[in-house]
C-alpha cells in the first residue's frame, strides 16, 4: 500500500511487458496495458458494480472462482480483487462478463456506477518507456499437487494445499476465518503432510524452503482455533531462522504429533468421505494408517507459469530448477548477468518473507548504486568488430551468451561494450577473424605459445 | 646417454576455472608436471582450433583444453561452444594420422585443485607414452620468422 | 533435360530479373547472369560448376533483384548453408532445380543427386532424381586404417599441394572476404608445400558444419588431393554426434555456435 502511495512510484496495474531492448542504463521496454473496462482514474472502489452484477446463480450467489481465495470462495465478473487490492479498484473480467462473453446483459454494473467509470469499449494500450534498470520480482506459483495422485488432491474439498487452507483461516476469507470442512463442520483431525512436491524425484528436486514453518504455524493455528488433533508429516523439519526452532519446539509442547515419514497415499473413503493418510513413521519403524477429517498438503513452489517467457523478454538465464538465474549463488544474489537487470525476492528461488525483503533490499541498493555512479566502468577485455572483414554470417551473434552482438544497419555484426562481458567465445567462432577480443587477441596468442615452446627446454 | 623425452604440452586455461584452479594446485603445493606450459584466456569458448593447430605447429607434442564445467561456465553458457569444437577437431587430427589424444578437454574449476593436478599430470603421462609428435608438425623451415629470437625473450 | 531447362528459364525470365547459369561460348563455357531476351539456347549443364558465389553477391550488390539460379543437388544444399549464414536471401531467389544424371551420382558417390526444393519459398524441379550414388569405397575402409596408415596417406596425399587455394575459390560454401587460410598468423606466406596441419586442417575445421559434397574441391584440385574423403569422415561424425546434417533443412542454424539446449551434442563431458 505504501508503494501505491508513494510519489516516485507509478503503478502499471494489469499490465504486462512484452518487449524490452537496450542495455543498462538505456532499456526501452514496451508494455501492454490490459483493458479494464472501468477506467482507472475514476474509479472510487465502491464495490457497487460488485453487487449490481447480473451474473449470479440461484438465490443471488456469485459465480466466477475467486483466484484470490484459491478457487475456494467466488466472485462477480465486475470485482475488486480482495479488499486491500493496491490499486482499490475495480476490474470487468473478459471471460466471464456476460456482455464481453455473450453480448447480453442489462448492464446493471453501468447504470449503478456514481462516476460512469464502466466503458465496454476499452481496448488494450501499449506504452513505451525508457528506464535505467530491471528488477525481476515474479514470485512463485504454487505446483498442483494433482500431478501426484496418490496425494489424492481433487478427490475431496478436505484435500487442500498449504495456501488454501491460508484462505479459511484468514477473516477475510471464504469462511470468514472459520477452519471448517468443505461440509462445514470443525475438523477433529487433521493431518498435515510436508514436501508435497519437493524433495521428490517426481517433481521438484529442491526443497522449497518455507512450507516447513508456515506448516507448523498452520499447526498451531488448528490447534489453537479447533482444538483438533493434529498429525505434521515430515521428512526433516527446516526451521532455521531466527525463532524458527523456538516455535517448532512450542509445537511439539503444545502436544501436535510430529512423525517423521512421507505418506505413500491419501485417500478418500467413498460413502463417509474420511480421509487415510498411509505414512511409515521411520523412527519407530511402524507402517500406520491416519485417519482424518481435513489433510493438508505443503505444497511445493515453482517459478511462475510465464517463466519461459519473462526468460526470453528480459534476458534472463535459469538455474537448473528452473528459477531465474543469479550472477554468483553466493557472492552476487541479485545481480543477473545482464547489467542493470536484478532479481528480488522469489523469482530467483525460494525464500520466506524476512529473505524476500533483504533480497529485495538488495536489488534495490544495487539500482541505487547504478543510478548514483551514473557510469558504468566496462572491462578493456571487449570484443571489437572489424567490419571490413566482417560478412554478416552472424556465427558471432549466435555464440554470444549476453546477445552483446547485432547485426548494424551496415549488414554487419556490431558489439555492445556495454553487454560484451569478454569471454572471447565470438573471436573462436568468426571464420573470417573479423572480432579481435582486446588484450586477448590470436596475436597475442600466439606469441604465448610460440614463447613458451621455444624455451621450454 | 639418451634424455629421457620430456614433453612440452600446452594448457589453455580459463581464467575463473581451471586457471584459477592450477593456481589453487601450486598453492596447495600440489605437484603438477613442469611439461605444462599454461597459456591464460578468458574463456574456454575462446580457444579456437586455428591456436590449437598452432600449438602443434610450434613444437606442443599435447594440448588441453581446461574450462568450467557445464552450467558453471563464468560466462553463463561459452563453454557450449568449445564442447563442440574440441571433439570435431579431435576427429579431425584422427582422420589425418595425428593421434587424438593429443589434444584433450576437461573441465576444472577452480576449487578442484586436485584434479588440476591429477588431469595434468595423467596427460603428460600419456604423451610420453605416445613419444614426440611427428617432426613433420613442427616447423622446419629455418627461415621462418615464428617468433622474436630466444635472447630476446629471455633478456 | 536441357531443352526443359533451357525453356523453363526464358519462360521465367519474363519475370525474374535474370537467371545464373553456365552459358557456352566460343571461348569457352562460364557463369553467365541471362535475362530477358538472351538467346537461352545457349545455357549449358556441363562441365559442373558452382554458381552459388556468384548469385550470393549478385543478391548483395543488388538489393531488389530478383534472380534465379540453375542448381544441382549439391548447389542447392550449398545455397542451404548460405541462406543460414545471410549470404542468400531465400526470398529473392527462384530455384531451378536439376536432377543429376545416375553416371554424375555415381562418380560423385553422391547421396542425394537433386535438390530440395521443398526447402525454397520459390522452387521446381526438372528431371528426374536418381538413385543415390555409390559410396566412396576409401571413405569405407578408412576407418579400418590405423593411425599410421592415415598419416602416411595424407602426408603422402598433401604433399602435393601447391597452394593454388583452389579448392578455396571453388568451393560453394566458402564465402568469406577475409581467409583465414590467407592470415599469415596462421598459415605462413611462401612456403610450398604449406604447412601442415595448418592450411588443411584449418579449412577441415571450417567444413564441419558447412560442407556439403559437392566434390567440387576434388575436381578443382589439380594435383588431384581427395579431399572430400576427410570432410566425408567428418561429416558422418557431426550427423553422429550433434544431429547436424548441412545443407538439409533451411531454418536448423549451424550448430557450433550455439547453446547445448539448441544443439546438443553426445559427449561424456556434457552431463
Amino acid at each position: 500500500m505504501d508503494a501505491g502511495r508513494h510519489p516516485n512510484i507509478e503503478l502499471l496495474d494489469y499490465s504486462e511487458v512484452v518487449e524490452v531492448n537496450g542495455y543498462v542504463g538505456n532499456f526501452q521496454a514496451r508494455i501492454k496495458r490490459k483493458p479494464r473496462y472501468i477506467h482507472s482514474d475514476l474509479c472510487t472502489g465502491c464495490g457497487l458494480c460488485t453487487e449490481a452484477c447480473v451474473l449470479r446463480g440461484g438465490k443471488g450467489k456469485l459465480m466466477v472462482p475467486s483466484e484470490f481465495d484459491e478457487g475456494m470462495g467466488t466472485r462477480a465478473a465486475a470485482y475488486i480483487p480482495f479488499a486491500q487490492a493496491v490499486p482499490l479498484k475495480a476490474t470487468i473480467d473478459p471471460n466471464s462478463c456476460l456482455w464481453l462473453v455473450k453480448g447480453k446483459c442489462s448492464k446493471k454494473c453501468e447504470e449503478v456506477c456514481g462516476t460512469n467509470a464502466i466503458d465496454f469499449d476499452m481496448e488494450e494500450s501499449f506504452l513505451d518507456i525508457e528506464i535505467g534498470s530491471i528488477v525481476i520480482a515474479t514470485g512463485y506459483k504454487m505446483w498442483d499437487p494433482a500431478q501426484i495422485p496418490d496425494y489424492g488432491y481433487g478427490k475431496s474439498p478436505n484435500i487442500i494445499t498449504g495456501l488454501e487452507f491460508e484462505r479459511l483461516t484468514n477473516a477475510g476469507g471464504p469462511t470468514a476465518g472459520e477452519i471448517l470442512t468443505a461440509e462445514g463442520k470443525v475438523p477433529e483431525k487433521v493431518v498435515i503432510v510436508h514436501c508435497v512436491g519437493s524433495r521428490d524425484e517426481r517433481a521438484h528436486a529442491y526443497c522449497s524452503r518455507f512450507c516447513c514453518m508456515y506448516s507448523l504455524k498452520q499447526a498451531h493455528q488448528i490447534k489453537e482455533k479447533t482444538g483438533a488433533e493434529v498429525f505434521s508429516l515430515y521428512i526433516d523439519m527446516r526451521s532455521f531462522g531466527k525463532d524458527y526452532e523456538e516455535f517448532y519446539r512450542r509445537n511439539r509442547e503444545e502436544g501436535i504429533q510430529f512423525i517423521q515419514g512421507r505418506p505413500s497415499q491419501v485417500t478418500v473413503d467413498p460413502e463417509s468421505g474420511k480421509l487415510f493418510v498411509d505414512v511409515e513413521d521411520i523412527q519407530l519403524g511402524q507402517v500406520m494408517e491416519l485417519e482424518a477429517d481435513m489433510v493438508l498438503l505443503a505444497t511445493a513452489i515453482e517459478p511462475p507459469e510465464n517463466a519461459d517467457q519473462l526468460a526470453s523478454t528480459f534476458g534472463l538465464g535459469r538455474t537448473p530448477d528452473g528459477w531465474f538465474a543469479e550472477a554468483h549463488p553466493k557472492l552476487r544474489p541479485v545481480e543477473t548477468a545482464s547489467a542493470g537487470v536484478f532479481l528480488a525476492g522469489c523469482a530467483q528461488g525460494p525464500r520466506d518473507v524476512p529473505d524476500s525483503v533483504a533480497h529485495a533490499g538488495a536489488a534495490a541498493s544495487e539500482v541505487i548504486q547504478l543510478f548514483n555512479q551514473g557510469v558504468v566502468t566496462i572491462a578493456p577485455t571487449i570484443a571489437q568488430v572489424d567490419e571490413e572483414k566482417c560478412v554478416g554470417c552472424e556465427e558471432c551473434i549466435h555464440s554470444c551468451p549476453y546477445t552483446a552482438i547485432w547485426r548494424n544497419h551496415a549488414q554487419k555484426a556490431e558489439v555492445n561494450p556495454a553487454l560484451c562481458q569478454g569471454c572471447g567465445t565470438c573471436a573462436a567462432a568468426c571464420p573470417s577473424g573479423a572480432i579481435t577480443a582486446l588484450h586477448f587477441t590470436d596475436d597475442e596468442i600466439v606469441a604465448q605459445i610460440d614463447g613458451l615452446l621455444k624455451l621450454a627446454v | 646417454m639418451k634424455k629421457p623425452f620430456e614433453p612440452k604440452v600446452v594448457a589453455f586455461l580459463c581464467n575463473w576455472c581451471s586457471y584459477a584452479g592450477a593456481d589453487n594446485a601450486g598453492i596447495s603445493r600440489l605437484q603438477s608436471p613442469a611439461n605444462i606450459l599454461p597459456i591464460r584466456v578468458m574463456c574456454s569458448g575462446r580457444v579456437s582450433a586455428e591456436m590449437i593447430l598452432r600449438a602443434f605447429r610450434a613444437g606442443a607434442d599435447g594440448v588441453m583444453v581446461l574450462g568450467c564445467h557445464i552450467g558453471d561456465c563464468h560466462y553463463i553458457n561459452a563453454n557450449h561452444r568449445t564442447v563442440k569444437r574440441i571433439p570435431l577437431l579431435q576427429k579431425i587430427l584422427g582422420y589425418t594420422g595425428i593421434n587424438p589424444e593429443r589434444l584433450i578437454l576437461d573441465w576444472v574449476s577452480s576449487a578442484e585443485a586436485p584434479k588440476f593436478a591429477r588431469v595434468t599430470a595423467d596427460f603428460v603421462d600419456k604423451i610420453i607414452s605416445l613419444g614426440p609428435i611427428k617432426d613433420e608438425l613442427k616447423v622446419t623451415h629455418p627461415a621462418t620468422p615464428v617468433s622474436l629470437p630466444v635472447e630476446e625473450v629471455v633478456s | 533435360m536441357i531443352e526443359e531447362i533451357r525453356s523453363k528459364a526464358a519462360g521465367l525470365l519474363e519475370d525474374l530479373d535474370g537467371i545464373v547459369a553456365l552459358k557456352e561460348t566460343e571461348m569457352g563455357t562460364g557463369p553467365h547472369l541471362f535475362q530477358k531476351g538472351d538467346d537461352t539456347s545457349l545455357l549449358v549443364m556441363e562441365p559442373r560448376y558452382p554458381v552459388s558465389e556468384i548469385t550470393s553477391k549478385l543478391q548483395k550488390q543488388f538489393q531488389e533483384a530478383r534472380i534465379g539460379i540453375v542448381a544441382r543437388g549439391c548447389d542447392a544444399r550449398a545455397l542451404v548453408e548460405m541462406a543460414k549464414r545471410n549470404q542468400i536471401d531465400p526470398e529473392r531467389l527462384f530455384l531451378i532445380g536439376i536432377c543429376c544424371p545416375q553416371e554424375l551420382a555415381d562418380t560423385c558417390h553422391c547421396a542425394e543427386p537433386f535438390p530440395r526444393t521443398q526447402e525454397w519459398p520459390q522452387a521446381e524441379m526438372i528431371g528426374e532424381p536418381a538413385e543415390p550414388g555409390d559410396p566412396n569405397p576409401l571413405v569405407i575402409q578408412y576407418r579400418d586404417k590405423g593411425l599410421e596408415e592415415r598419416w602416411e596417406f595424407w602426408q603422402s596425399q598433401f604433399t602435393k599441394c601447391i597452394k593454388c587455394y583452389g579448392c578455396r575459390d571453388i568451393c560453394p560454401v566458402c564465402f568469406c572476404d577475409a581467409c583465414s587460410l590467407e592470415n599469415p598468423l596462421w598459415v605462413e606466406p611462401g612456403l610450398l608445400v604449406p604447412d601442415f596441419p595448418m592450411y588443411h586442417l584449418i579449412k577441415a575445421m571450417h567444413m564441419t558444419t558447412r560442407c556439403v559434397a559437392c566434390r567440387h574441391c576434388e575436381s578443382a584440385c589439380p594435383s588431384g588431393i581427395p579431399l572430400t574423403v576427410l570432410y566425408d569422415l567428418v561429416r558422418t561424425d557431426v550427423e553422429d554426434l550433434i544431429g547436424y546434417i548441412a545443407g538439409a533443412e533451411i531454418t536448423a542454424l549451424p550448430p557450433l555456435s550455439l547453446t547445448l539446449s539448441d544443439a546438443p551434442i553426445e559427449s561424456d563431458l556434457v552431463y
